[in-house]
């Protein structure tokens, strides 16, 4: 990162190949199209180079900084495309083949995950599965929790509720793992 | 609003998740925690990292990164 706040386009060369499939794949959980995906992920590194500047470490890592503006750029281009009915038909079709989707039961044809991956959905798996969705409705498709509640019929207070109980699990349970990793 | 519960809302609140009227009033609370308050936000931002990196990675197309590195190397240039 400090290469690429001096001008070093190695660096920046360096950091896509290292962080290009994570940032895609969050792209493309967010937008659910292939070349809408290439096409934000090209963005978003641009960005992340005209930005550079403004990365400091004291308030985090890289990826952490990455993944915030990535994630922020998919969801203002979900809605500014005012893609949301086509997503959501996208992704009834792909649920049955999406793999990266939390609420799923895993299978033998699972492609075996990375250890860091493998630890993060072992504790995420841990959440019952209306606490999976409320969280993965807010992080991925950026819904409020009225959104949230008028799509899964649930009352507001208890999408509250799921969502604060989820994200604390999380959050206690990375502590946990970070002396794993 | 004690800590505990400005902690519960900091983590809705990194994820975008509070909603207008909560937002007002995590802001009070966020001003009189001060550098107690920054410091859990920060922390929280952690999540937004596991979350990425609880997908499994897709590879992009070699194009663009070519198409990146180019439009790079012509801004230094200008």
């Amino acid at each position: 990162m400090k290469g690429i706040q001096t001008g070093d386009a190695d660096a920046l060369s360096q950091l896509y190949d290292r962080y290009n499939g994570i940032l895609k794949a969050l792209i493309l959980r967010v937008i659910h199209n292939e070349a809408e995906a290439d096409d934000l992920l090209q963005e978003i590194f641009m960005e992340i180079w005209n930005q550079a500047k403004n990365f400091s470490a004291q308030k985090g890592k890289p990826l952490g900084w990455m993944v915030t503006l990535a994630r922020r750029r998919a969801i203002d281009g979900l809605r500014k495309k005012q893609a949301y009915a086509r997503a959501e038909e996208r992704l009834q079709n792909e649920t049955e083949q999406q793999p990266d989707a939390w609420v799923h039961n895993a299978t033998e044809e699972e492609i075996v995950l990375s250890d860091t991956r493998a630890l993060i959905r072992k504790v995420i798996s841990t959440l019952p599965p209306p606490q999976q969705q409320a969280i993965d409705l807010a992080f991925f498709r950026g819904m409020s929790q009225r959104e949230i509640a008028a799509k899964t019929n649930t009352p507001l207070g208890t999408v509250k509720t799921r969502l604060e109980l989820g994200l604390k699990k999380i959050y206690d349970g990375l502590k946990e793992l970070r002396d794993e990793l | 609003m004690n800590f505990s519960e400005f902690q519960n809302r900091s983590r809705l609140y990194v994820i975008g998740a509070l909603e207008p009227e909560e937002l007002e009033e995590f802001e009070k609370a966020r001003k009189k925690f001060g550098k107690k308050a920054e410091e859990f936000i920060t922390k929280c931002y952690a999540l937004h990292e596991a979350f990425a990196l609880s997908l499994r990675p897709a590879k992009a197309s070699t194009a663009i990164k070519e198409r990146l590195m180019a439009m790079v190397r012509a801004k230094k240039e200008t």
